[in-house]
């Protein structure tokens, strides 16, 4: 188990810049999450940390050992690949034992490990298999086996359930924080499934084109978006334009004029600071509203229904609402009754907690 | 369900239905015609025959000396076509495209047009002995045989000369198809570069090299061409083209084959046993990109270029000897020939053989090519495509004739086409085709030997090609035919033109077919006429170098045309 100190880590590949001057600390025994759109350098970071990739600048330590120029077969990371990377020419035993191997283990030390790994990801019957008998879900814990059973210093895993079915990545997921928990293994988990990321990860990181957009706990980044793309990024936002008024009695909330009305909501950036009459986004959240029967006096929308889903534990409505060019969308927990899409003005409200404003 | 129409393939079954007609009628048959004829004696069956075969002395010496053959080239054609693969697969270093494309030069040259080549460079009175005798190392009294007795390291050099691009592609094909992650992940449990590529890589590209070996096996021990030019007799490919003169006489020539036969037979299914199951290289690509090979420097950059250079000047002494030959007026005991002239190309374009040969084989080629793309297309699409009942078995029949050598097809075909056999109206089929004239016997020989290339091409298109956008068009209205026109046809269309040159350029250089079927001089093809010309007095083998040029530089075209348009998965049309 190590800590991974990230400093002024740098990549290009020709012009392009792929990492951009980045800066991260992953504490011992962390379950720390790389998010963000296709081509941001998610898997690119992963695999600096691996060794495939040598950073242009910056260095890079396993605890106080700077590793920046250690080739990737001494790094003691375990990685696993999103394509698996499981040798068709071995069986499964052969592939989980490999690790060992190389590390010239006794054969029966290199048994009991492989066992043990093999029954942690309850893939002991299969043993003998050939990797092209396994499915998707059987190949994936192969992988996992087959990086855990050396013991490494810090686990690498890119987007590691991505080939599964739906159901199958529900049940993975916890499995895998269970055994990176029980192992006590820092670990790095790459992934566009923002899902997986919130209900799992210790801490996480937002990247956009090369760069950190923000990094913090599940709650921090769900609650706390610093920009328009990370409140976009992860879960939904419905965004409206306004002008800051002024602030209010209480610390770090500010009040907002937009053209459905006056909005009183919070600075979730930490440095940022608005100056009045500055241009800005309220970001909220589809369940920071709560469909009311009167008219609130601040802090709400209101329009007809144009659209709804029923999606069973929520019901989620399009409120059109006058001024805005987009509709605003509402999720209601629990729906016993399910409003229709008529004439009729619904009222919505939102708590000053609930709205982010960000700078524009 | 009783709604649900079970699907039909109406038009596919027709195709099958062809494509299985002419496999049953044009290799079928006459291979299991000639293996009867070995067995069955006045009407009765009796292993005498074949039993004699595996008793004399002279045979078995004749069938010891092809195995030798066959072994030794493809030992040597490894030996030298797995490092380049290697090598060009994991580093990078200036003129690699140039360098890995002149590696294929030795396929556009029939191994026998370079033996004559490679006499004049290294035979006793050749060049080497005479440039090592000027530099005072050689007396020219007694000189060097670099040939080696009875001329075996020569041949077993030409062959593996001419044999090593198939297993030079077929490595490069797997070794391009293989994960890039499959090594690193072993790199990232511990496993040094080196170690790891012994362990992880190669293993995998194992199946791929079988592959290559084993046709390059089967293509060296059934070489008739080289021991023809060297003339080597003592080997079984030979003993059967002595034997064809007496064919109505004898049953030992229909023995013989049967021999060679069970021999290719036995060794292709049990490779084929072998990479069954384990062939590895599609375990398809990594979703991260391929790290870029590494850049050589220094002393192992010197020492790779040298590898390379050297491996291409070999492989193009046959080329160089036969261009020099074809330009010299005279040439004995020189190190270059003593004057040089054009005069050979002039006169070979005049000779009464070369024109007409020229043209045979233009039409011979592109008549086959036209036969193995509509097989070959069909094929394809029916193994890959639909689930016609029997369609597996199209599939191993197509791969068959890299089983069964030229050799065996074209005698059974010859044997066929005497006075009162079945495939007599294939020679006498007038107005169409003059009397004893072999034009259809070669075209569909030539056909059949090379539909593999295609069919193996074509069926790799179609796997890419996914058939959900088959299923778009079907969705749009469009028929079968128009899909395949307007969909499939252009996406497939790279592997269908690479095939088709393989196939033309193949049919070109053939030998064993051309030498035994045409015995006209008016329906010689080109190798049969440089054949012709190197045996002939007076300037013959000058005119039969010229003509080799000729169709030298014909078939480089060709080739390194139909590379430019594969690029790596060249490799892909050699396996078996």
């Amino acid at each position: 188990m190590v800590s991974i100190t990230i400093t002024n880590l740098t990549k290009r590949f020709g012009d392009v810049v792929a990492l951009r001057q980045l800066n991260l600390e992953i504490r011992k025994g962390e379950l720390f999450f790389l998010l963000g759109p296709s081509g941001c350098g998610k898997t690119t970071l992963l695999r600096t940390v691996a060794g495939f990739y040598q950073p242009e600048e910056g260095t890079l330590h396993f605890d106080s050992q700077d590793v920046t120029r250690r080739p990737p077969h001494r790094r003691h990371t375990a990685m696993v690949f999103q394509s698996y990377a499981l040798w068709p020419h071995m069986n499964v035993f052969q592939n989980v034992s490999f690790g060992l191997h190389q590390k010239r283990l006794p054969s029966g030390v290199i048994e009991s490990r492989v066992n043990k790994a093999l029954r942690t990801v309850q893939m002991d019957a299969y043993a003998t298999r050939r990797i092209n008998q396994l499915s998707g879900g059987q190949q994936q814990r192969v992988a996992l086996a087959r990086a855990l059973v050396v013991e490494p210093a810090c686990l690498l895993l890119d987007e590691p359930l991505s080939n599964l079915d739906a159901q199958l990545r529900l049940e993975m997921r916890s499995e895998i924080r269970r055994i990176c928990k029980d192992a006590g293994l820092t670990t790095i988990y790459v992934t566009h499934d923002q899902k997986e990321a919130l209900s799992i990860a210790d801490r996480m990181a937002i990247l956009e084109n090369g760069d950190f957009a923000q990094i913090g706990t599940p709650q921090e980044i769900y609650r706390d978006p610093v920009s328009r793309s990370v409140a976009s990024f992860i879960g939904e936002s419905n965004f409206l334009a306004g002008r800051i008024i002024e602030p209010t009695k209480r610390l770090g909330f500010w009040s907002v004029e937009t053209n459905a009305g006056p909005f009183e909501g919070r600075i979730t950036h930490p440095t940022w600071r608005p100056k009045f009459n500055d241009r800005v986004s309220l970001a909220i959240r589809p369940e920071g509203f709560r469909m009311v029967a009167e008219k609130p006096p601040s802090n709400s929308v209101q329009g007809r229904i144009i659209r709804s889903a029923y999606l069973g534990e929520i019901v989620q409505y399009w409120l059109d609402v006058d001024g805005l060019n987009l509709p605003v969308q509402i999720s209601c927990l629990n729906p016993r009754q399910i409003e229709s899409v008529s004439d009729k003005v619904y009222f919505a409200e939102t708590r000053p907690e609930d709205v982010s404003i960000l700078s524009s | 369900m009783t709604g649900m129409k079970k699907p039909t393939y109406n038009g596919a079954n027709l195709l099958f239905a062809l494509a299985m007609a002419f496999f049953a009628v044009f290799f079928l048959f006459p291979v299991a015609r000639t293996v009867s004829e070995a067995f069955f004696v006045n009407g009765r069956f009796s292993l005498r025959y074949v039993m004699d075969v595996l008793q004399d002395a002279t045979y078995l010496e004749g069938l010891a000396n092809a195995f030798r053959l066959g072994f030794w080239s493809t030992v040597v054609a490894v030996g030298i076509a797995l490092p380049l693969a290697i090598l060009a697969d994991r580093f990078e270093f200036p003129a690699k495209r140039l360098l890995t494309t002149l590696l294929l030069v030795p396929l556009v040259l029939p191994p026998f047009v370079g033996a004559i080549g490679i006499k004049q460079i290294l035979g006793q009175s050749g060049a080497l002995n005479s440039l090592l005798s000027l530099l005072g190392l050689v007396n020219l009294d007694q000189p060097v045989d670099w040939l080696g007795q009875g001329r075996f390291p020569g041949m077993v050099l030409m062959t593996a000369l001419h044999l090593y691009p198939i297993i030079y592609l077929n490595v490069s094909a797997a070794l391009a198809n293989l994960d890039p992650a499959l090594e690193e992940a072993a790199e990232n449990l511990g496993c040094p570069p080196g170690r790891g590529f012994f362990l992880v890589t190669l293993p995998m590209a194992l199946p791929g090299l079988f592959a290559g070996c084993t046709v390059a096996f089967i293509w060296g021990f059934t070489e008739l061409g080289v021991p023809l030019v060297f003339d080597f007799t003592r080997i079984t490919s030979v003993q059967i083209f002595d034997g064809i003169k007496d064919l109505g006489k004898s049953p030992f020539p229909y023995a013989l084959v049967v021999v060679v036969l069970a021999l290719t037979a036995t060794l292709f299914f049990v490779s084929k046993r072998l990479i069954d199951g384990r062939d590895l290289s599609s375990s398809g690509r990594a979703s991260t990109g391929r790290q870029a090979s590494r850049p050589l420097h220094g002393p192992a950059l010197r020492a790779c270029l040298a590898f390379f250079i050297c491996i291409t000047l070999l492989a193009l002494l046959p080329h160089a000897g036969i261009l020099l030959v074809a330009f010299s007026r005279d040439w004995y005991l020189g190190v270059l020939p003593n004057s040089l002239t054009l005069t050979h190309f002039q006169e070979a374009l005049g000779h009464p053989i070369t024109l007409p040969s020229i043209a045979n084989s233009l039409r011979y080629a592109g008549a086959a090519m036209v036969l193995n793309l509509l097989l070959g297309v069909s094929i394809a699409y029916i193994v890959v495509r639909t689930k016609v009942r029997g369609r597996e078995w199209l599939d191993v029949f197509s791969m068959l004739p890299l089983a069964v050598p030229g050799l065996v097809l074209a005698f059974g075909y010859l044997a066929m086409t005497r006075e009162g056999e079945p495939f007599r109206w294939l020679v006498d089929l007038p107005p169409l085709i003059p009397r004893e004239s072999p034009v259809l016997l070669l075209v569909i020989a030539y056909a059949v030997r090379r539909l593999p290339y295609i069919v193996r091409s074509a069926a790799a298109g179609f796997q890419q090609t996914s058939a959900s956008l088959e299923e778009a068009a079907a969705n749009l209205g469009a028929g079968p035919v128009t899909t395949f026109l307007r969909i499939t046809g252009p996406l497939i269309a790279a592997n269908l033109i690479a095939g088709a040159i393989l196939a033309f350029a193949f049919s070109m250089l053939e030998v064993s077919d051309s030498l035994i079927l045409a015995q006209e001089q008016r329906f010689f093809p080109i190798t049969k006429a440089i054949y012709i010309l190197f045996g002939s007095l007076g300037n013959g083998p000058f005119l039969a170098a010229a003509l080799g040029v000729w169709a030298m530089l014909f078939l480089a075209v060709a080739i390194i045309g139909a590379g430019f348009v594969m690029g790596k998965k060249m490799g892909a049309l050699f396996r078996i």
